[in-house]
């Protein structure tokens, strides 16, 4: 990869450009290649779809639904299987273009772990842990969302793996600066902020859910001061550990990533932007070029971290 | 890698060139889209870009695609927030298109007997399929069913072309398919003159039902339109004992299979299997589909 003023470190990681494609809006990588206008060159890594130990069908239609500025969706983690993905899909993805992450997901702390030990196994250059997901033997609460949990499964993970660990958290709970601080003791070496938030839409016909798993995580631009809040707040934990952060949410043009970045965040996440413009990453590369040059920066690590807050 | 698919989908800044409103909100919008018109198959779809102030797309079936003059038409009609957008466009200014998208109908060794079967919105894909064959007439005879419960989006028209086992009366036809020379008759249960008073799939069957048994094997079905009417479709198809292939939609966010939020539930040989309907389909096997 052509070093450039774009490229960044990230979990001792070089990345070719700040921007990470998230998990779940990429496939296993190589969908969006589809189009003639995209690369993966064009950014620092790509976030593969969640996956758990054994394959998984996912969630009963309708899995998403449009809403103001942004959208919900309930996919449920359909996926073939860590076995297929490594055995399979890794083999057949070109790692000359850009950095590939793993993104491990489980029903128990023991899956987390042996997912992530099949990916140690593999060329994956690190591993996102999605600790979302509902643990089925706390009724179906979410990791995430508790931060004793949260340390138990990156524990777990870290027991598995020498690899990178990045932590997805949620902005679903109380205090995500404590659960930062735990994962960040239990091992990760690094923090993406935030997965989505929690939602509804309603058919007032029927009076049902639209989603067919009744609520599902909104995303877009509608959650993006929610997400930059979060990263200013849980970067005042990271930086004295020097824990890097993803920074996501409704990101969609350079100005967006530069936000994120004056608020602590490392590396920019894009998701939903993709939906709206498959050719999106160009354009913020484009952007933050220029940036740089406007304000004579060296290079992005220059601008991490430099919020100046009012008095 | 998986090469083959790589750079199929383009994404172009398409000039509205014709938007034209029709009773029961319907619209015809034709678009110059290039790269899409000249890679587009029948059955594929585009991903479209309603408004600026609308950012997600909605996917759209694509009716007629003209590659010499880099063309596209779609007819859809005013629904929810994006087709309510989309309607308020004005000849001149550009849409965001993706596209060609998804896997085609079946193209090519057709059945002497092709019965396209399409209903409101699910009209376009069979006057698409219905061009393709057209060039095929001699080896094969397609004869297309339209059903509405608004006024067609065009003039209807005393057909020509002879076809048996259709009740007397039922005359009327698509104007352009009968300049193609394509058999066609309309359905509807709003009284039109010269439409068949019923559903589709009852004219499909009044037809299926005075052929020969050895002209019946010859038959396969290609449909598009709403949930109803195409399991309707699929019944019909399991009776007759006839393959048929189904043009289905959902919610869709990405269109290029990376999100699957789109997917529809098929039962196959090998189990359940969740398909994302942008890329595995939006054609699928009707046999394997589970209708919700």
């Amino acid at each position: 990869m052509a070093k450039n003023n774009l490229t960044i470190e990230f979990c001792g990681l070089e990345f070719n450009t700040p921007l990470v494609l998230l998990s779940g809006c990429v496939g296993f990588g190589d969908e969006y290649t589809r189009v003639e206008g995209f690369s993966n060159k064009d950014v620092g890594a790509v976030c593969l779809k969640g996956t758990t130990l054994d394959k998984r069908l996912g969630n009963p239609p309708h899995r998403i639904m449009e809403t103001p500025a942004g959208m919900l969706n309930a996919i449920g983690l359909q996926n073939p299987g860590a076995h297929t993905v490594v055995e399979e899909i890794l083999p057949t993805l070109d790692f000359s273009e850009t950095r590939f992450i793993a993104n491990v997901s489980g029903s128990t702390v023991e899956e987390y772990e042996e997912v992530t030990r099949l990916f140690d196994d593999s060329p994956i250059d690190a591993i996102e842990i999605n600790i979302s997901c509902p643990n089925v033997k706390e009724g179906g609460v979410a990791f995430g969302n508790n931060p004793d949990m949260s340390a138990c499964v990156v524990e777990a993970c870290r027991r598995a793996t020498n690899k990178p660990l990045i932590t997805k958290l949620s902005p679903n709970q109380t205090d995500i600066t404590e659960n930062a601080r735990r994962c960040i003791e239990a091992g990760t070496n690094g923090l993406a902020v935030i997965n989505t938030l929690m939602g509804m839409a309603i058919d007032i016909e029927s009076r049902k859910p639209v989603i067919g798993n009744n609520q599902g995580g909104l995303s877009g631009p509608a959650i993006k001061p929610v997400a930059l809040l979060k990263v200013h707040q849980v970067y005042q934990v990271a930086k004295a550990h020097d824990i890097p952060i993803i920074g996501q949410g409704g990101i969609c043009t350079a100005e967006d990533a530069i936000e994120f970045l004056i608020a602590g965040a490392t590396a920019i996440g894009v998701g939903t932007a993709l939906f709206y413009d498959p050719t999106v990453c160009k354009k913020i590369n484009t952007g933050l070029i220029d940036y740089l040059e406007r304000h004579q920066l060296a290079d992005l690590s220059d601008l991490v971290g430099t919020l100046t807050l009012h008095d | 890698m998986n090469s083959s698919y790589r750079n199929t989908i383009f994404v172009e800044d398409a000039e509205i060139l014709q938007h034209t409103g029709y009773e029961g909100d319907q619209y015809l919008i034709r678009l110059r889209a290039p790269k899409t018109a000249e890679h587009a198959q029948p059955g594929n779809f585009v991903h479209l870009q309603c408004d600026d102030l609308l950012p997600m797309r909605r996917p759209m079936s694509l009716m007629r695609v003209k590659p010499k003059t880099g063309e596209i038409e779609i007819l859809y009609k005013r629904h929810g927030h994006g087709t309510t957008l989309l309607s308020q466009r004005n000849v001149g200014e550009t849409l965001s298109v993706m596209g060609p998208i998804g896997r085609p109908f079946k193209l090519e060794n057709y059945h002497r007997y092709p019965l396209l079967i399409g209903g409101g919105v699910g009209l376009p894909p069979m006057v698409y399929l219905a061009e393709h064959m057209k060039n095929l007439r001699g080896e094969i005879s397609p004869f297309v069913i339209l059903g509405s419960e608004v006024p067609f989006p065009f003039p209807l028209k005393p057909s020509q072309i002879i076809i048996e086992g259709i009740p007397n009366g039922v005359i009327a036809t698509m104007p352009l398919l009968e300049d193609w020379g394509v058999a066609c008759r309309l359905a509807s249960l709003q009284d039109y003159p010269g439409c068949f008073e019923g559903y589709v799939t009852d004219l499909a069957r009044s037809w299926l039902e005075t052929m020969e048994p050895h002209q019946r094997s010859e038959v396969e079905i290609f449909s598009c339109g709403p949930t109803p009417m195409l399991k309707a479709v699929k019944m019909l198809a399991e009776e007759y004992g006839l393959p048929c292939q189904v043009s289905l939609e959902e919610y869709m966010a990405c269109a290029v299979g990376g999100c699957a939020g789109c997917v529809v539930r098929l039962e196959t040989e090998t189990g359940p299997k969740m398909k994302r309907v942008c890329v595995d389909g939006p054609i699928f096997e009707a046999k394997t589909v589970v209708f919700q």
